[in-house]
């Protein structure tokens, strides 16, 4: 095992996992170009065609989710970003979602409770995140905006 | 920058029930084109519309809520909105959501045309 230098981030679970990241304006007309990287990425790890589709509409989900409440929120300062770290690991693909927008976390309540023609759309898209990832998690910032983690196993993983 | 919309929305009228052909992807950037054409229907007093969905190949909640939208509008009108031909892909995002049990969803034209209602 060789020498880690001092300072070296060292990610969760010991592994060095490829990370490819992509920063977008918080923007309507970029989230295309998010659902296409990803799609580049987890249709090199395994993942059958339709798990294919179900992550890159999760991640889409949370990019409007992010766009959304900006557009609820009108914080004034600007639109601001969305980072998208995919973290590629053997048997699993984990997305990290974060919005730098000065708004709190994001609608993730009970619509499954509820007949679904009274859902909005923004709730449709954490139930769409949820039914289409293995695991989803949500957390506010401490410095304004959310995380939204998705987890995807792939099948043999 | 302006991006070019990924999605055309193309009104035309068969038999006296109007129909609009969707080509592309139905997204938060480009659902407003479809809600507008939605309401230009409505509008122009249209009760029974077809969504032709043959040519879409994404459709996320933006879009699912406005399609939700135009059930609920075009049913207070005695009308309907139907829609046809969604692929397998989008028929899954219609049964995992629970929606096709609100939506009027036909595998072609013709079957959803005889279906009546102008």
């Amino acid at each position: 095992m060789p020498d880690e230098e001092p300072g070296t981030p060292v990610p969760p679970g010991g592994e060095d996992p490829g990370v490819v990241t992509l920063t977008i304006p918080c923007a309507p007309e970029y989230v295309g170009t998010a659902r296409l990287t990803i799609l580049g990425v987890a249709s090199r790890m395994g993942f059958s065609y339709d798990q294919v589709e179900d992550i890159r509409l999760a991640v889409g989900e949370a990019c409007t989710n992010a766009i959304d409440r900006v557009a609820r929120g009108g914080n004034g300062s600007g639109p601001g970003s969305i980072t998208i770290r995919s973290h590629v690991e053997t048997g699993r693909l984990t997305i990290e979602v974060e919005d730098h927008t000065g708004n709190g976390a994001a609608a993730d309540g009970d619509a499954q409770a509820r007949p679904v023609e009274e859902i909005d759309p923004q709730e449709l898209g954490a139930l769409l995140m949820e039914i289409l990832v293995d695991e989803v998690a949500v957390e506010p910032l401490p410095e304004g905006g959310t995380l939204v983690r998705l987890t995807k196993y792939t099948a043999e993983g | 920058m302006e991006t070019a919309m990924n999605l055309k929305v193309s009104p035309r009228a068969v038999d006296g029930t109007q129909v609009l052909d969707l080509e592309g992807e139905v997204d938060v950037y480009t659902a407003p084109l479809l809600r507008q054409a939605i309401v230009d229907l409505v509008e122009g007093g249209a009760t029974h519309v077809l969504i032709n969905l043959e040519r879409v190949d994404y459709l996320d909640s933006t879009g699912l809520g406005i399609l939700i939208g135009g059930v609920k509008r075009l049913k207070e009108q005695g009308g309907a909105l139907r829609l046809v031909g969604p692929s397998a892909r989008i028929t899954r995002i219609f049964e995992i959501t629970g929606l096709n049990k609100i939506f009027d969803v036909y595998a072609t034209e013709r079957d959803a045309l005889a279906a009546g209602g102008r």
